[in-house]
C-alpha cells in the first residue's frame, strides 16, 4: 500500500519534471537559434559592406598601376638602304620602313612577306629623305628638290575560316616641286588635313618652302589637284635642324642649331606671311633634334641635343605676337634626343636618344612613366607608339626592329593629376578642371576631382546653411515650448516630408523654384530678416501690454499668432524686396550683382540648390533632434524649473546640453545625406564644374559627375575607374563623417550621461 | 462625511502683517497642547478651500491648511492620496501637467500664487522642491550649486564661489566634496546626490522648501543624514516634507497633516496625531489597519 502511495505520487512528479524540462530544452533551443540567426545577419551586413568597398576599391585599383613592359622580339627587316622612317599598321602585324631604296613591309608576326611598294620612276633622282608618316601617308624627300606623296594602304580581308589577313599596299600621289633650285631635300616634314596635306622641307641655308596640296575628288572620281607654294627666309643663327607642323596648317616650326623655335605663318586672307623667333630652348642655346607636335597639335615637344626633352604650348600674348610657353620637363636622356614618337590615343609619347634608352612620358601630367633599354646606344634610328598605344616600336641603323609589349591601360593618371593642379592645353596656369569628354578626338581629357570635391562639399555647404537653422530651431520650438496638441499634428507633417522622392524635389527646385528665386531674390534674402524682426517687435509690445497673459493662459495660441506674424512678414519682404530692387539695385539686381560685385548669376544656383537639398535634410535633422530633445528626463528640466528657471533657461542650459550629443547625430547624419544626394543636385545646378564660393553660380558634385558621366564611360576604360574613384571618395567621407561624428557623440554622451 | 477643516478659522490670517507679530503665532496651536516647538509660528502657506483636477478627475477635495514658518510639516497617507498634488500646488509644479485646474487659493506669505499676474519663476525661486528621485544635472557639483544663481543673474565668480560653498555647508556636504567640486555631480553616491540637491534648492535662498518623499530611493544611514539635515535646516526655512515613512514624519515634523482620498482628514502637531489621533480614520492608518 504505502509503496503504491509512492509510486502515484511519484509518477506525476516526474512527468512535471519531464514537461517543464521539455519545454525549457524547446525555449533554449528557440534562445539559441535566435542568437545564431542575429549574429549571422549581423555579420552579412558587415561583410557586404566591406564586400562593396574592397569592389569598388578593386576597380580603381588598375588607375595606380604601373605599366608593364616586355620586349616581344627583336627582328632583322629585310630592307636596303639608310632607314629614313617607318611605322606599323593598327593591328600591329605589318611595319613599314622607308629607307632610301624604296618602302618595305615587314610582318610582324612572321611568315608573310610582300614586295616593295612600286614608286614610280624618279627620273633619276634618289630619296634623300622621308617625312615620319602620319595616317599611313609618306612624304619622299628627292635629290632633285622634288617630293613625292605616298599613300600606304592595308587592305583587310577574311577567308572562308573567319580568319583575318591583311595585305598591304600603296597609292602614288603627286611629286611636289619644293625647291625651285633642284637642291636635295634634307629635312622634310608634312601633315594631312582635312582637304588635303601640307608638305615642308628646308631648301636653304635659311629657308623653307611649304606646299599645300588640296586634292578634290570630283563626281567621276577624278582627283584633282592643287598645288600651293609658300618660300619662307627665316631669321635664323645655325642651321636648321628640325621641322613641324600644327594641326591646323596654319602654321609650321622650324627648330635650329642654336636653339631657337621660329614660327612661319602661313599667309590668309588677314594675314600675311610671317616668319619669328617665337622662344628657345631654356637656359642656353642647344641644338634642337626633334620637335613633334603632341596629338591634337596643341603641345610641342622639344628635343634637344643635350637630351633634353620639354614640353610646350605656343600661347598667343595680348600683343597678338605667338610665344613659346615650355610647360614640363621631363626625365633628359644622356645623350641627344634622336626620335619622338607621339601616341595617337592620348597625350602620351615616346622618346630616344643616344643612349639607347627609351621612355614613355605623359605630356599632360608631366610624368615620366616608365623607360626600356635598347641596348643599341647611338645606332638607334627611329621609334614609334604603336597606333593603339599598346606596343613600342623602335629601330636601329643596322636594320634591327624591336617590338616591345606595353600594358598602360591608365596613361596619365596620377595622384597628382587626379587632386592637384594641372596646366592643360591651351590655359596659361595650372588649373583643377573637370572635363572628361570633349567634342573631337584630340580633346585632352582634365580629370581633377577636386572641383567635384569642392562642389560636393559646397552644395553640402548651402543645404546645411539653410536646413540646419530651420530644422533644429523647429525642432528646440516644438519640443520646448509648442502646445502638445500641435506637437502631434507638427511632427507627422515634417516627417512626412522625408517621404518626398527627391527627383521630385529636384525638378520643382529646377523648374518651379529656380525661376521664381530669381524673379524674388532680394525679397527672399530680407525674409529672415523681416520676420524675425517683426517677431522681436510684436514680442517687446506683448512683454509690455496684457497680451502676455492672453498667451499664458491659452498656451496654443501662440502659434496661430506666430504663423499670422510670419504670412505677415512673408508679404512685407516681397513688396520691400521689390521696392529695394527697383529703388537701389537699378531694377535689376542681376545686372547691379553683376557691377557692383563682379558676380554672375546662374538661374539652377547653389542657393536654389541649399533650399531643396535642405527640404530633404530638414525632416532628419528635425526628427532626429526633436527626438533626443524631448527624450531628455523630465526630472531634469523640473529640477531647472523647480529653481525658478524661466522655460528658455531651462531648454538652454540643461535640456540643449543633455541632448547635444543627438542633436550632434541629426546634424552628422543630415549631412551625410547632403553629401550623398544626388538627384537635387544633378537637376537644380548646372553641373558646371567650376570651383567658386558665390552662392549664385552653379557646381558639379561627386555623386551628380557619376550620374552625368556613366553614360560616357565605357567599362574598363579610365573614365570609368574614374568615376569608381568618385564613389570610393564618396564612400570614405560619409564613413568618416560618420565614424567621426560617432566618437564625438560617444565622448558628449559620456559627459552629459544622465543616470 | 466632512471634508476636515481643522484649523480654518481657529487661525487668525496674519499674511497681511508679514513683518513683527511673530508672538503672535504662538497661539495657533488650536489643540491646546503646549507647542513643543516653540519658536516663530507665523503662518508661511495658506491653503484655502482647494480643489484640484487633472483633467476630469479630482485630486484634491477642499483642501484647508495654514503652514506655520520655520517648521516642518509633514504629509502622510496612503499612495494616491494626493500629498504629492497637494505639495506641488505650492509650487505650481502642476502646472506642468496638461489638463491640471485648481480652485481655490494658496497664499504664500500673504500672496495669492495663483494669480494670472505672477511670475511662475519668481514664486519657485521663493519655493524650492527636492524631487523623490535625486536629479543633479550632468554638470559639475559645483556648476549644479551655482545653477540657481546664475539663471537668477548672479555671475561673479567670488559670489559663486561663496554661495556654493554655503550651500553645501549647510546641506552637510562640504567636507565630503570640497576637493571635487569641478567633478560630474553624476559621480556622487545617491544619498550624495540628494543632499546636493538639497544644497542647490537652497542655493537660491528660498522662503519655503518642498521636499516630495526625499528618502525613499536611500538607504538607512543616507536617510539619517537627511533627516538631521531637515532638522537643522528648518531654522532658516519652512519645510514641507512628503512621506511614506509614519517614522520618518514622526522623528522629524513639527505638524502632519494626514490625507486620504483627496481630503485632509487631520492636521495636527505631530505628537498629537501619533498618540491621540482624533479621526478615525487617522488611527485605523498610523496603526497600520490599512495603507
Amino acid at each position: 500500500m504505502s509503496e503504491g502511495v509512492t509510486d502515484s505520487g511519484s509518477i506525476p512528479e516526474k512527468v512535471a519534471t519531464m514537461a517543464t524540462e521539455k519545454g525549457l530544452r524547446g525555449r533554449l533551443a528557440k534562445d539559441r537559434m535566435a542568437t545564431r540567426v542575429v549574429s549571422a545577419s549581423g555579420f552579412m551586413v558587415i561583410f557586404f559592406i566591406l564586400a562593396i568597398f574592397f569592389v569598388i576599391a578593386a576597380e580603381v585599383f588598375p588607375l595606380f598601376q604601373s605599366p608593364e613592359v616586355s620586349l616581344n622580339k627583336v627582328i632583322d627587316i629585310k630592307a636596303k638602304g639608310t632607314v629614313l622612317a617607318f611605322a606599323t599598321e593598327e593591328y600591329k602585324t605589318i611595319a613599314y620602313t622607308v629607307t632610301s631604296q624604296g618602302i618595305f613591309f615587314q610582318s610582324l608576326k612572321g611568315g608573310n612577306t610582300w614586295p616593295p611598294v612600286a614608286l614610280p620612276d624618279l627620273d633619276g633622282a634618289r630619296i634623300t629623305s622621308a617625312s615620319t608618316p602620319q595616317n599611313h601617308m609618306v612624304v619622299l624627300g628627292l635629290s632633285d628638290g622634288r617630293s613625292l606623296g605616298v599613300q600606304i594602304k592595308f587592305d583587310i580581308s577574311f577567308n572562308e575560316k573567319n580568319e583575318r589577313s591583311v595585305h598591304p599596299g600603296a597609292d602614288i600621289l603627286d611629286f611636289v616641286q619644293l625647291s625651285e633650285s633642284g637642291r636635295p631635300i634634307e629635312l622634310i616634314h608634312h601633315h594631312v588635313g582635312d582637304a588635303g596635306y601640307m608638305v615642308t622641307a628646308v631648301t636653304g641655308p635659311n629657308e623653307v618652302a611649304v606646299v599645300q596640296v588640296k586634292r578634290k575628288k570630283n563626281m567621276m572620281g577624278v582627283v584633282r589637284t592643287k598645288t600651293q607654294s609658300h618660300q619662307f627666309t627665316l631669321p635664323n643663327k645655325g642651321a636648321i635642324t628640325a621641322l613641324a607642323m600644327d594641326h591646323e596648317l596654319s602654321a609650321v616650326y622650324a627648330g635650329t642649331e642654336s636653339g631657337q623655335v621660329i614660327r612661319l605663318a602661313l599667309p590668309t586672307d588677314e594675314i600675311d606671311s610671317s616668319a619669328e623667333i617665337i622662344g628657345a630652348t631654356p637656359g642656353k642655346a642647344v641644338k634642337i633634334t626633334v620637335l613633334k607636335f603632341l596629338k591634337g597639335g596643341m603641345t610641342l615637344i622639344l628635343g634637344d641635343a643635350e637630351g633634353r626633352v620639354i614640353s610646350s604650348q605656343i600661347m598667343k600674348g595680348d600683343d597678338q605676337r605667338y610665344h613659346l610657353s615650355l610647360v614640363h620637363g621631363f626625365e633628359s636622356h644622356a645623350g641627344a634626343v634622336r626620335a619622338i614618337g607621339p601616341s595617337h590615343r592620348d597625350k602620351g609619347f615616346v622618346t630616344t636618344g643616344d643612349d639607347g634608352m627609351v621612355r614613355y612620358h605623359f605630356g599632360t601630367s608631366g610624368q615620366t612613366e616608365y623607360e626600356l633599354d635598347t641596348g643599341w646606344k647611338e645606332n638607334i634610328a627611329d621609334l614609334v607608339m604603336a597606333p593603339k598605344g599598346d606596343g613600342i616600336l623602335a629601330l636601329d641603323g643596322k636594320g634591327r626592329l624591336g617590338h616591345w609589349t606595353v600594358s598602360n591601360p591608365h596613361p596619365g593618371i596620377t595622384l597628382r593629376s587626379l587632386f592637384g593642379k594641372v596646366r592643360y592645353e591651351g590655359y596659361e596656369n595650372s588649373e583643377y578642371s573637370w572635363q572628361s569628354t570633349g567634342g573631337t578626338d584630340e580633346f585632352e581629357p582634365k580629370f581633377s576631382l577636386t572641383p567635384l570635391i569642392f562642389g560636393t562639399l559646397k552644395g553640402t555647404l548651402y543645404a546645411m546653411l539653410f536646413a540646419a537653422p530651420l530644422a533644429l530651431f523647429a525642432a528646440f520650438y516644438s519640443s520646448q515650448f509648442m502646445h502638445d496638441s500641435l506637437v502631434h499634428l507638427v511632427k507627422p507633417t515634417v516627417e512626412f516630408m522625408a517621404a518626398l522622392p527627391s527627383v521630385v524635389l529636384g525638378f520643382f527646385a529646377a523648374l518651379w523654384l529656380a525661376p521664381r528665386v530669381e524673379e524674388l531674390l532680394p525679397s527672399l534674402l530680407m525674409m529672415p530678416l523681416v520676420i524675425g524682426l517683426l517677431v522681436v517687435v510684436v514680442q517687446y509690445i506683448a512683454e509690455h501690454t496684457d497680451l502676455r497673459f492672453y498667451f499664458k493662459e491659452k498656451p496654443a495660441t501662440e502659434f496661430y499668432f506666430l504663423l499670422i506674424l510670419v504670412l505677415i512678414g512673408t508679404g512685407l519682404a516681397l513688396g520691400l524686396g521689390i521696392w529695394f530692387e527697383s529703388v537701389l539695385l537699378q531694377g535689376d539686381f542681376r545686372v547691379w550683382l553683376l557691377d557692383a560685385a563682379g558676380l554672375g548669376y546662374d538661374q539652377r544656383n547653389s542657393l536654389v540648390v541649399g533650399m531643396a537639398m535642405g527640404f530633404a535634410v530638414i525632416p532628419i535633422i528635425f526628427t532626429i533632434a526633436e527626438d533626443s530633445l524631448s527624450s531628455v528626463p523630465k526630472l531634469l528640466s523640473a529640477g531647472s524649473l523647480a529653481l525658478g528657471a524661466t522655460r528658455w533657461q531651462t531648454a538652454v542650459r540643461v535640456v540643449l546640453p543633455t541632448a547635444s550629443p543627438g542633436i550632434f547625430s541629426a546634424l552628422m547624419i543630415g549631412f551625410g545625406r547632403a553629401v550623398g544626394e544626388t538627384m537635387i543636385v544633378l537637376m537644380a545646378t548646372g553641373n558646371t564644374p567650376i570651383m567658386d564660393l558665390s552662392a549664385f553660380s552653379g557646381f558639379r558634385a561627386l555623386s551628380a559627375n557619376i550620374a552625368v558621366e556613366l553614360p560616357e564611360a565605357p567599362e574598363g576604360g579610365t573614365l570609368f575607374r574614374i568615376l569608381f574613384l568618385a564613389a570610393l571618395l564618396l564612400f570614405l567621407f560619409t564613413f568618416v563623417v560618420n565614424s567621426i561624428a560617432e566618437w564625438v557623440r560617444l565622448k558628449l554622451r559620456e559627459k552629459y550621461r544622465v543616470l | 462625511m466632512e471634508p476636515a477643516k481643522p484649523m480654518k478659522g481657529e487661525i487668525r490670517s496674519f499674511l497681511s502683517q508679514k513683518e513683527g507679530n511673530e508672538g503672535k503665532l504662538s497661539d495657533t496651536d488650536h489643540t491646546g497642547n503646549s507647542s513643543e516647538q516653540g519658536t516663530s509660528n507665523r503662518v508661511m502657506v495658506n491653503i484655502d478651500h482647494v480643489n484640484f483636477y487633472y483633467g476630469e478627475k479630482q485630486v484634491l477635495i477642499d483642501v484647508c491648511m495654514e503652514i506655520p514658518e520655520g517648521m516642518i510639516t509633514a504629509y502622510i497617507g496612503p499612495s494616491g492620496c494626493g500629498k504629492s498634488t497637494l505639495l506641488r500646488c505650492l509650487n505650481r509644479m502642476n502646472d506642468l501637467v496638461d489638463g491640471a485646474r485648481l480652485e481655490g487659493k494658496v497664499e504664500i506669505a500673504g500672496e495669492d500664487i495663483y494669480d494670472t499676474r505672477l511670475e511662475v519663476s519668481d514664486l519657485r525661486k521663493r519655493v524650492g522642491l527636492v524631487f523623490q528621485k535625486s536629479n543633479p544635472f550632468p554638470k559639475s557639483i559645483y556648476e549644479n550649486i551655482a545653477y540657481g544663481p546664475r539663471i537668477h543673474g548672479v555671475n561673479r565668480k567670488d559670489e559663486l564661489d561663496a554661495i556654493v560653498e554655503k550651500s553645501l555647508k549647510s546641506a552637510a556636504l562640504w567636507d565630503e566634496v570640497k576637493d571635487r567640486l569641478p567633478e560630474s555631480a553624476l559621480g556622487m553616491s545617491g544619498g550624495q546626490q540628494q543632499r546636493l540637491c538639497i544644497a542647490r534648492a537652497i542655493a537660491v535662498e528660498p522662503e519655503v522648501l518642498l521636499m516630495d518623499e526625499p528618502c525613499s530611493a536611500l538607504d538607512p544611514v543616507a536617510t539619517a543624514k537627511i533627516e538631521d539635515l531637515m532638522v537643522g535646516l528648518k531654522e532658516h526655512y519652512t519645510i514641507v516634507l512628503v512621506t511614506h515613512n509614519m517614522q520618518q514624519a514622526a522623528r522629524v515634523s513639527d505638524h502632519t497633516g494626514f490625507l486620504l482620498l483627496g481630503k485632509l482628514v487631520e492636521f495636527e502637531p505631530t505628537k498629537a496625531l501619533f498618540t491621540n489621533p482624533r479621526q478615525q480614520e487617522t488611527e485605523d492608518y498610523i496603526t497600520g489597519r490599512f495603507g
